[in-house]
């Protein structure tokens, strides 16, 4: 059929020639920002669909992963500041009280490629977030069998990521408080099948509400400290501007802080930017997260920002999924700029700047397409 | 049609060939490799061996930033000889920085049947 492996190349990564195509087994229509390693973004207009089908799903990579796993072998450790160093195996955490979870997972540097001036990393735009129910033994199950000192103040996570060259390991931590939540698990599972390869398996952290990578894919080591992991990925890594930063400025590691949960954002799914509509009922729709807190409202303008009208927000909702919203729009001819704006439990609003900042982080300004209605 | 009007025709089916091909050359391909120059290969064997070019091509930055990323990269093991350390910051900067085109990604097959459960074993 034409297909050709690539040397050096994952091998499930395919190049159809007749077809000019990418084929990786699993994935499918997915924006292809690398493949070696493997990140693919999600078009906005797959957030149609309250739970992302895992062929959907964005895939972030740091690095390779993992050669070779083998379920019957994968062991995970839980360590460091506790009465008893604990082994794991896939079959021992599967005994553990089962406990779902929809969460919508958002990269950090979703949005980067749209800062100005850019900056360097993965050049994600709109679609490095995704929604799944994630069901596994919560990680204070986990912990307490080991038995937290009371001088264990954070929850370090080690993955098998494959690291190349003098590259640091890929390890973060979090502070006890979050790992020992309830809605804080070890997960096996994705919407009900088990994890594959490109989401972790056997077993990744999955902390709820926060940037994706706090948690870690192909788990393999759970150590308790008493005080944040040092290492690249947590400084100068995923850390965010104490202050506003002038665009293009550099920052000092010491004016910056550990970034957690995620921002007030929605994006629009429908229309796509460029569209050419029929005047008429138009729906306007998308999706809209805020992290630990809750969306309370979205809101549309088609006037450039003059006058703002609440859409709907759909039915499914749960405390760390995004909400689906969709707005009925009467369109007359003419070229709009349609846009979107969210307001959370907090009372953060989605602003009409992101606040730029050096790695291109947590960006979240106003939402808009430009289309046209003959 | 007088001949005025199919000069002007002619003209604009010109500029818009132009413009074709123009995009087309911005379109990435699926296979992504680093552009033509005196340091082609030296980056191509610096960079490569850990990572794909589309992560080099789809970046747009000042020099400064790129010289920042180059000692980052040598730091986590790209092999770069010190003497060719300038020339790659100038091969970079010079095709990838922000005023080239954005890249534009292209996109997996559709056709791909999704995969249940997990590849045991892959390779690089």
């Amino acid at each position: 059929m034409g297909a050709a492996a690539l040397i050096g190349w994952p091998a499930w990564a395919q190049i159809n020639e007749q077809r000019n195509s990418i084929e990786v087994p699993g994935e499918d229509g997915m924006i292809v920002r690398s493949l070696r390693f493997l990140d693919l973004e999600t078009p906005v207009d797959y957030f149609d669909s309250w739970l992302t089908p895992v062929s959907h799903f964005f895939v972030r990579n740091h690095m390779h992963e993992p050669v070779e796993l083998n379920a019957g072998d994968w062991r995970l450790t839980v360590g460091g500041e506790v009465d008893k160093t604990e082994t794991f195996s896939l079959r021992e955490l599967a005994q553990l009280p089962v406990h779902s979870v929809v969460n919508t997972l958002e990269c950090a540097g979703n949005g980067r490629g749209l800062y100005r001036p850019q900056v360097p990393g993965i050049q994600w735009q709109k679609g490095a977030v995704s929604t799944a129910r994630f069901s596994g033994p919560r990680l204070a199950d986990v912990l307490h069998r080991a038995g937290v000192k009371s001088n264990g103040k954070h929850v370090m996570f080690r993955g098998l990521d494959e690291v190349p060259g003098k590259v640091p390991p890929f390890i973060r931590s979090i502070p006890i408080e979050k790992a020992l939540d309830s809605d804080t698990i070890i997960a096996t599972h994705m919407n009900g099948e088990p994890l594959t390869k490109h989401h972790g398996f056997p077993a990744r952290s999955l902390v709820p509400g926060w940037i994706g990578a706090a948690s870690v894919k192909w788990l393999t080591e759970i150590k308790v400290l008493e005080a944040e992991f040092v290492g690249n990925f947590m400084s100068p890594g995923y850390r965010f501007p104490n202050q506003p930063v002038k665009p293009g400025d550099s920052v000092k590691p010491e004016d910056t802080h550990v970034l957690t949960g995620l921002s007030v954002k929605s994006v629009i799914s429908g229309p796509l930017e460029g569209s050419g509509l029929k005047s008429g009922r138009v729906t306007v729709h998308g999706a809209a997260w805020a992290g630990e807190a809750d969306i309370v409202k979205v809101e549309i303008s088609t006037d450039g920002g003059s006058t703002w009208n609440a859409a709907a927000l759909r039915r499914e909702q749960s405390r760390f999924a995004w909400r689906l919203w969709n707005y009925a729009w009467t369109a007359k001819r003419g070229d709009y700029v349609i846009q979107s704006r969210a307001t959370d439990s907090q009372g953060r609003v989605q602003p009409s700047d992101a606040g730029w900042n050096p790695s291109g982080y947590l960006y979240n300004a106003i939402d808009e397409v430009k289309i046209h209605v003959g | 049609m007088s001949g005025k009007t199919l000069h002007i025709l002619l003209l604009m089916l010109g500029a818009f060939t132009m413009a074709r091909l123009s995009a087309a050359r911005n379109v990435a391909t699926p296979n992504e490799e680093l552009p033509a120059g005196a340091m082609q290969q030296k980056a191509t064997t610096a960079c490569l061996e850990c990572h794909e070019a589309r992560i080099i091509v789809q970046q747009r930055l000042s020099k400064p930033a790129w010289t920042k990323e180059v000692d980052k990269m040598v730091k986590w093991g790209a092999v770069v000889d010190a003497n060719d350390r300038d020339a790659l910051i100038d091969y970079l900067s010079t095709n990838f920085n922000a005023e080239q085109p954005a890249y534009s990604a292209p996109r997996t097959a559709t056709e791909s049947k999704p995969v249940k459960g997990t590849p045991q074993k892959t390779a690089r």
